[in-house]
C-alpha cells in the first residue's frame, strides 16, 4: 500500500521534473513552441471562425421570427393563383378573436438609383404587443436568459408610434443598415422620402427594412392588399378556429402554410454550409499538419535530452506522460488563442455569408453568439487529433534503446521506407475512392470521398519528392551542385511534413479557382443565350397592358417578349412555373437533354420543361411525369418532361409549360416582364419608356446592366469561398515558413562546414536557395495534376449533386502560377531570413551548433 | 431572371458580443403607474395635492399621458355631460376609458370578481392630416384593454393593444359598441343599456348581459372632476355603481352560469396629472342598505405629507353626497406579498359622517395584475357598520 503510494508519488515528480526540463528547453528555443502553437491556432482559428459562422446561419433559421415580434407557427398565404390576401380576412379574424395574428405585406421598392430593395410592412402594434407577451412569458419561465435578447416595446421612446401609425413617411431598419444605406437618416424609395428610425442591432432587424402597414399599402400602391398572415399559437388550434371563422370556406381566401422548425432554409442551404465546413475542416488539417512539424521538429532536437532523462531513471512512462502533458498544454493554450481569433474571423466572415444567402436563398441572419462549448470541442479534436499524430512518434522516442546512436544512413534508409508505405496508403486511398465515385449521386457522401482524396493526395508527396530528386542528381555534374541535391534528398525528410501542408493548400487553392473561374465561363455563356433581347421591363401590373401597348406601336422595336410567372409548390418546395413567348420558349434555355420529339409535344401542350437543379434534387428525368398543385386545380393530369434546361441563377426549381397549358391552368394572363429588341440605340428605347407610360428607369434592364448585376452576384457568392481559400493558404505559407526556419538553423553547422571548406557566401545562399526551389517546384508540379482532379471532382461531383449546376471545366493556367509564385516567394523568404540572420553569427557559433 | 432582381444592400457585420440589455420594464412600469393613477382619480378632488417632486416618467406611456397637452380639447367647467353621445369615444381628449368591475356568483356558489377595462390613447392631437387619412390603418388612436376573473384560488387577467380602427377597436353609435377585437360591449340600442359585455382571453371567457335602471352618477360637480384644488387638471366623469349582471363564464373548460352586480366608471381628459402622489387605494363598494360608496386615499410621495382622501355615497335614485378627505379614515391592517409586490389587502375605514365603519377582507389576497403594469385589482367583501361586496385597487407599491 505505501509503497504504491510512494511509487505514485514518485512517478509524479519525475513527470514534474521532466516538464520543467521540457519547460526550460522550450524557453531556450521558443521558436519551436511558437512553431506548434501556430499550428494549433491556425487551425481553431478557421475551424471556430467557419463553425461560429455556420452555427449562426442555422440559429438565424430556425429562430427567424417575424420582425419585431416572435416566431409565428401558421401562415395564411395568398390562395393559389393569386398575389395578395385581402386585409378584410385579416380584419375578420381578429373580430372572431384570432388576434394572435399578424398582416404582413411584402414588396419590392426602387431607390432613385434604380437600386431594388424589399420592404416589409405589417401591423405593427399587433407585432410589438405580441413580442411582448413572448417576452412576459419567457421571463417568467426563465428570467436570466433574458439577458440575451433585447426586444423593443409598444412604448419604447426610440419608436415613434404616433408616427408610423398616422402612416407618416417613417421606417424602422437596424442601426447597421441605416449606417450602411442611410446614413442621412432619410431614403428615398418609390420617390417618397423616408425618415429611418435606427434600432439597435440586437433587435434583430438585419437588413430589413420594416414600416407599418399603413405607409406599406401607400408606398407599393397596394391598398387593401397583404401578403400573408402570421398566426401565433397551436397550429392545430389555430387551423381550427380559423376554419371555424370562415365556415370551412378559407381555400378561396387563402392557403394554410405551417411553420417548419427552418428545415426548409435549412435544407436549401445545407450544401452551401457543407462545403464551408469542409473548407474549414481542410484548413484545419493543414494546420494541424504545421503543428505535428513543429512537434517533430522538437522532439527530435530532444532526443538526446531525452535519452538522458532516461540515462538518469525517468521511467519511460513517466516520459510519455510528461510528452502527452506537454502536448496537452500546447493544444490548450493554441485552442484558446484559436477560439478568439476564430469568433473574430467570424465577424469578417459573416457579412459575407449575410450576403450570399440574402441573395440565393432570401434569408436573413441574426447577430452572431457563441457558445463554449465550441471551444471544448475544438479542444477535443485538437487533442484527439494532435495524440492521434504524435502518440506513435512519442513511443518510440521514449521506448529507443539507451545506448543508440542510429547512424545517418540508417535513419534516412528508415525515412524511405516509410515514404514508400505512405505511398502505398495513398494509392490505396485513391484507388478505393476512384472505385466509390461513380457509385454516390449523393453530394455529402462526394465530399466525403473528396476528403479521402485530400488526404490522400499529401500522402503521395515524399516519395515523388524523392524519385523526382533521385532523377535530378543523376544529371548533376559532380561536385558541389551534386552534393546540394544530394543534400536535398535528406531534407526531403524534415521538409516533407511542410510540404504535405502547402501541396494540400495548394491543391485546394488550384481546385477552387478551376472551380470558380469555370464556373464564371460558364454563367457567362448561359447568360449570353438567356438574355437575347436589347431591353426588360418589369412594369408594375397596372402598367403592363399600357408598355405592351406601346412598344406595339413603335416601328423600330424588332420584337416584343414575355414572360409569365407564376409561384408554386413541388413537394413542398416553392419552385416557379413560367411560361414564355413561342420564340423565346424555342431561344432562350440551353436545353441539357430532350426528348427527339420535345419541341413538338410542349408544344401541343403534352408536355412540360424543368431546370437542371430541379432535376438533379428530385431525380427527375426526361419521360417522367410530374404535377403541381395549379395542375390539379384545373383538372390538368400530370404531364412529362420533355426537356431538362441549364440554370444558374435560380436557387428554386423551374417549371416551364406552353402558352397553351399556361391558359388551360387558368394563370393570370398578363405577363409578369416584357422585352423588346430594338433596332437603334437601346437607351432611346427606355427614354421613350420613360416618357411615356411612364415607366422608372429601375423598372427596366438592359442586357449588358443584366449581365453586368449577374457576375457581380456571382462574384460576391463566391467571395466567402474564395477568402477561406487564401486563409488556407496562407495557413500553409506560414507553416512552410515556419519549417524552413527550423531546418535552416538546424543547417547552421554544415553550412558553417561548407563555408569553412572555401564555399562562398553567395554559393552557399545560391545552394540553400536552390534546394528548396528544387522541393518547391516538385510539390508544385505535383500540385498540377492533384489540383486537376479535385477540381474535376468538385465541378463533376460536388457542385452538380450540391447545387445542380453543369459546369464545363476550364482549365486556368493563370491561376495556377499565381499560387505557383505565391508559393516561392513564401518559401524563398523563409530561407533567405534564417540564412541572413546566420551569415552575420560568427562562423565559430554556427560550427558549434548541433548537427542535424 | 431570379439574379437581375436580388439587389444587394451592403450588411456591416454584427458585433459577436452579448446585446447589453436596456430594460425598458421599469419605465413602463413606471408610466403605466402613471395611467392607473389618473385612473383612481374618479372621484372628484377637494384639496390641492400638488407639492414636491412631479411624478412624470420619462418614456412610454408616460409621455403619452405626460407629453404636450397642446392641441387637445381642454376640460372646463360647467359642461353639460349629454347621453348617449358622451358613451362614446371623445378622440379630441388625450385618454379615456370604460371601467366596469362585478361582483359574481356561479350557480355553485361561489364568488367570482370580474374586471373589464378599454383605454383609449390619443397619439397626437386632432389634427387636419387625420382628414387626408386614405387607409383604413392610419390612425392617431390607440388601444388597450385589461380584463380580470378572479376566484378564491384563481387570479387570471389579460390583456391587449390594437390600432384604433373602425375594423379593431373603437366606439358605433347605433347600436351602441365598445370593442376591441372579439372583447367588447355590445348595446341593444344607443344607450349603454341594456348590453352584452363579451370577452375571451386564453384562460378565460365570458359573456355577460348588463342592465341598469338606474340614473348615472355625475361625479364631481355635474361631470367636472376636478383633480386638484385650483382645477388646473381635471376630467369629465361619471359612473353607474348600480348595474344588474347575469350570463356565463368559460373557465377550465366549464361553464359557468353568473349573475351579481357591476360597477361602470367613465372618464376622458387630456390631463389628469399633476401630482405627487405614489399611488393610492381604492374601493367601489355596494352596501346592504342599497347604497354605494366610491372611496379612495391617494399617497403621497415622501412620510410628510398628507394622505389625501375622497369619496362618494349615492344610491339608485340618482342622488349621493360628497366625503370630504378630513370625514375619512382608513388604515392598512394586513399585508400580503405577491409576484409583483407587497400590498396592504386588508383595512379598516371610518366614516363618522355616514355612520360607516368597516373592515374590509379581499376574496384572493394574490389578486395583482401580472400585466405591463403591475397592481392589485380584485373584489372585497366588507363587515361591520354595513355588509357588502366591492373592488379593491391598490398601486404604487
Amino acid at each position: 500500500m505505501s509503497s504504491s503510494s510512494n511509487n505514485a508519488s514518485g512517478f509524479g515528480l519525475t513527470v514534474g521534473l521532466s516538464l520543467a526540463v521540457f519547460a526550460r528547453h522550450y524557453l531556450k528555443s521558443p521558436l519551436q513552441a511558437g512553431a506548434i502553437l501556430l499550428g494549433i491556432i491556425l487551425a481553431v482559428t478557421l475551424l471556430i471562425g467557419v463553425r461560429a459562422t455556420n452555427e449562426n446561419a442555422v440559429r438565424s433559421y430556425s429562430e427567424a421570427t417575424e420582425l419585431l415580434s416572435q416566431r409565428a407557427q401558421l401562415l395564411l398565404t395568398p390562395a393559389t393563383g393569386k398575389k395578395s390576401i385581402d386585409e378584410a380576412v385579416y380584419f375578420a379574424l381578429r373580430r372572431a378573436g384570432v388576434t394572435q395574428a399578424l398582416a404582413v405585406l411584402n414588396g419590392t421598392v426602387t431607390d432613385k438609383q434604380g437600386q431594388r430593395w424589399d420592404i416589409q410592412a405589417s401591423d405593427l402594434v399587433a407585432a410589438l404587443s405580441i413580442q411582448s407577451e413572448k417576452a412576459a412569458g419567457s421571463s417568467k419561465a426563465h428570467a436570466s436568459n433574458q439577458n440575451t435578447e433585447q426586444s423593443v416595446s409598444l412604448l419604447s421612446a426610440e419608436i415613434p408610434l404616433a408616427k408610423l401609425l398616422a402612416g407618416a413617411p417613417y421606417v424602422l431598419t437596424s442601426q447597421s443598415f441605416a449606417d450602411d444605406a442611410a446614413s442621412t437618416g432619410k431614403m428615398t424609395l418609390n420617390g417618397m422620402t423616408l425618415n429611418v428610425i435606427a434600432l439597435d442591432d440586437s433587435i434583430g432587424l438585419g437588413n430589413a427594412i420594416l414600416m407599418d402597414i399603413s405607409l406599406g399599402q401607400q408606398l407599393l400602391n397596394r391598398q387593401g392588399q397583404l401578403s400573408y398572415i402570421a398566426l401565433f399559437g397551436q397550429a392545430d388550434g389555430l387551423t381550427q378556429q380559423v376554419n371555424d371563422t370562415f365556415a370551412q370556406q378559407t381555400s378561396q381566401h387563402f392557403d394554410f402554410a405551417e411553420q417548419d422548425q427552418g428545415e426548409g432554409l435549412t435544407s436549401l442551404t445545407r450544401s452551401f454550409h457543407l462545403n464551408l465546413t469542409a473548407m474549414s475542416l481542410l484548413a484545419f488539417v493543414v494546420g494541424l499538419f504545421i503543428a505535428y512539424n513543429g512537434v517533430r521538429y522538437s522532439l527530435l532536437k530532444r532526443q538526446k535530452l531525452l535519452v538522458q532523462l532516461q540515462q538518469q531513471g525517468v521511467p519511460q512512462r513517466a516520459l510519455l506522460s510528461a510528452l502527452l502533458i506537454e502536448l496537452f498544454s500546447l493544444v490548450l493554450v493554441g485552442s484558446f488563442a484559436g477560439f478568439i481569433l476564430g469568433l473574430q474571423l467570424s465577424h469578417w466572415l459573416q457579412p459575407m455569408i449575410a450576403l450570399t444567402l440574402e441573395q440565393l436563398y432570401g434569408a436573413r441572419l441574426m447577430p452572431g453568439l457563441w457558445q463554449w462549448s465550441w471551444l471544448y470541442q475544438a479542444i477535443g479534436l485538437t487533442f484527439f487529433a494532435a495524440s492521434l499524430a504524435c502518440y506513435p512518434l512519442f513511443n518510440t522516442l521514449a521506448k529507443q534503446p539507451l545506448a543508440r546512436s542510429a547512424s545517418r544512413y540508417e535513419q534516412q534508409s528508415q525515412a524511405k521506407k516509410q515514404h514508400k508505405k505512405l505511398f502505398i496508403i495513398a494509392l490505396f486511398l485513391l484507388t478505393g475512392s476512384a472505385l466509390l465515385f461513380p457509385l454516390t449521386d449523393n453530394f455529402q457522401y462526394s465530399l466525403g470521398l473528396l476528403g479521402v482524396v485530400t488526404i490522400a493526395i499529401p500522402l503521395l508527396l515524399p516519395l515523388v519528392l524523392q524519385i523526382g530528386i533521385s532523377l535530378v542528381e543523376r544529371f548533376t555534374r559532380n561536385g558541389l551542385w551534386r552534393y546540394a541535391v544530394a543534400e536535398s534528398k535528406e531534407l526531403i525528410a524534415p521538409l516533407s511534413l511542410a510540404m504535405m501542408a502547402m501541396l494540400l493548400a495548394l491543391t485546394a487553392n488550384i481546385s477552387m479557382n478551376t472551380l470558380v473561374g469555370s464556373f464564371e465561363i460558364t454563367l457567362k455563356h448561359w447568360l449570353d443565350d438567356r438574355l437575347y433581347a436589347d431591353l426588360y421591363i418589369r412594369p408594375p401590373s397596372d402598367k403592363v397592358l399600357q408598355t405592351q401597348a406601346l412598344l406595339a406601336e413603335l416601328p423600330k422595336v424588332t420584337a416584343i417578349y414575355g414572360q409569365w410567372m407564376h409561384s408554386s409548390r413541388y413537394q413542398k418546395a416553392p419552385v416557379s412555373l413560367m411560361t414564355r413567348d413561342a420564340h423565346s420558349l424555342r431561344n432562350s434555355n440551353q436545353v441539357k437533354a430532350q426528348t427527339d420529339t420535345h419541341w413538338q409535344t410542349f408544344f401541343n401542350g403534352d408536355s412540360l420543361m424543368i431546370s437542371e437543379p430541379m432535376a438533379i434534387k428530385y431525380r427527375l428525368n426526361v419521360g417522367d411525369s410530374i404535377s403541381l398543385p395549379e395542375f390539379e386545380q384545373a383538372g390538368l393530369t400530370a404531364l412529362p418532361i420533355s426537356a431538362i434546361f441549364y440554370d444558374y441563377g435560380n436557387p428554386l426549381g423551374q417549371v416551364i409549360v406552353s402558352q397553351k397549358n399556361w391558359r388551360q391552368l387558368q394563370l393570370p394572363i398578363q405577363p409578369t416582364s416584357i422585352a423588346a429588341s430594338y433596332a437603334e440605340n437601346i437607351s432611346e428605347l427606355e427614354a421613350i419608356l420613360q416618357q411615356r407610360v411612364p415607366l422608372s428607369a429601375a423598372q427596366m434592364y438592359n442586357q449588358t446592366k443584366i449581365k453586368q448585376r449577374a457576375l457581380e452576384i456571382f462574384k460576391r457568392t463566391f467571395s466567402i469561398t474564395l477568402v477561406l481559400n487564401s486563409l488556407t493558404l496562407l495557413v500553409a505559407a506560414i507553416g512552410l515558413f515556419s519549417a524552413c526556419l527550423m531546418l535552416t538553423q538546424a543547417r547552421q553547422a554544415p553550412l558553417a562546414r561548407l563555408y569553412a571548406l572555401g564555399v562562398s557566401r553567395n554559393q552557399l545562399r545560391g545552394l540553400v536557395s536552390g534546394q528548396m526551389l528544387l522541393i518547391v517546384l516538385f510539390t508544385c508540379l505535383l500540385a498540377l495534376p492533384t489540383g486537376a482532379l479535385l477540381g474535376y471532382l468538385l465541378i463533376n461531383k460536388v457542385t452538380l449533386q450540391a447545387f445542380g449546376w453543369s459546369i464545363a471545366m476550364v482549365w486556368d493556367w493563370q491561376a495556377y502560377f499565381r499560387v505557383l509564385v505565391i508559393a516561392i516567394i513564401a518559401s524563398a523568404i523563409a530561407v533567405i531570413l534564417p540564412l541572413l540572420w546566420q551569415t552575420r553569427k560568427p562562423l565559430i557559433s554556427s560550427l558549434q551548433q548541433e548537427a542535424l | 431572371m431570379k439574379l437581375k432582381s436580388r439587389y444587394l444592400s451592403k450588411v456591416k457585420l454584427t458585433l459577436i458580443s452579448r446585446s447589453i440589455v436596456l430594460s425598458i420594464v421599469p419605465s413602463i412600469i413606471r408610466s403605466l403607474a402613471v395611467l392607473s393613477l389618473s385612473l383612481l382619480l374618479t372621484a372628484c378632488f377637494n384639496e390641492s395635492a400638488d407639492n414636491g417632486d412631479s411624478f412624470h416618467a420619462s418614456s412610454g406611456m408616460g409621455q403619452l399621458l405626460d407629453g404636450n397637452t397642446q392641441g387637445y380639447s381642454p376640460v372646463l367647467p360647467g359642461k353639460q355631460l349629454s347621453f348617449p353621445a358622451d358613451h362614446q369615444a371623445h378622440d379630441d381628449f388625450r385618454q379615456e376609458w370604460w371601467y366596469l368591475t362585478a361582483n359574481l356568483t356561479t350557480q355553485n356558489g361561489e364568488q367570482l370578481g370580474l374586471q373589464w377595462t378599454q383605454f383609449r390613447i390619443a397619439l397626437a392631437p386632432p389634427s387636419p392630416t387625420q382628414t387626408q387619412f386614405t387607409s383604413d390603418w392610419q390612425t392617431e388612436q390607440l388601444y388597450m384593454s385589461h380584463t380580470a376573473m378572479t376566484s378564491k384560488q384563481q387570479h387570471l387577467a389579460a390583456e391587449k393593444w390594437t390600432r384604433g380602427n373602425a375594423h379593431f377597436a373603437g366606439t358605433q353609435v347605433s347600436p351602441l359598441r365598445i370593442q376591441q377585437d372579439d372583447w367588447k360591449w355590445q348595446s341593444h340600442n344607443e344607450q349603454l343599456f341594456p348590453a352584452t359585455l363579451s370577452a375571451n382571453a386564453t384562460e378565460f371567457s365570458y359573456q355577460l348581459q348588463l342592465d341598469s335602471q338606474a340614473p348615472f352618477q355625475l361625479q364631481g360637480d355635474n361631470g367636472y372632476s376636478r383633480k386638484n384644488a385650483t382645477g388646473t387638471v381635471a376630467s369629465y366623469y361619471y359612473s353607474q355603481p348600480f348595474i344588474k349582471v347575469s350570463g356565463t363564464v368559460e373557465r377550465d373548460g366549464e361553464t359557468l352560469k353568473v349573475s351579481g352586480n357591476a360597477w361602470l366608471d367613465r372618464e376622458w381628459s387630456s390631463q389628469f396629472l399633476s401630482k405627487t402622489q405614489q399611488g393610492w387605494d381604492w374601493f367601489a363598494l355596494r352596501l346592504d342598505d342599497g347604497s354605494a360608496l366610491m372611496l379612495f386615499q391617494l399617497r403621497e410621495n415622501g412620510e410628510k405629507q398628507q394622505a389625501f382622501y375622497s369619496g362618494r355615497r349615492m344610491y339608485p335614485d340618482g342622488c349621493g353626497q360628497q366625503i370630504n378627505s378630513e370625514q375619512i379614515t382608513m388604515i392598512a391592517t394586513a399585508w400580503q406579498q405577491t409576484e409583483s409586490g407587497r400590498y396592504p389587502v386588508a383595512w379598516n375605514i371610518a366614516i363618522p359622517s355616514q355612520s360607516i365603519e368597516l373592515s374590509t377582507q379581499a376574496l384572493n389576497a394574490n389578486a395583482s395584475m401580472p400585466l405591463s403594469i403591475p397592481y392589485w385589482e380584485g373584489p372585497v367583501s366588507i363587515s361591520g357598520s354595513h355588509s357588502g361586496l366591492g373592488y379593491m385597487e391598490l398601486t404604487g407599491y
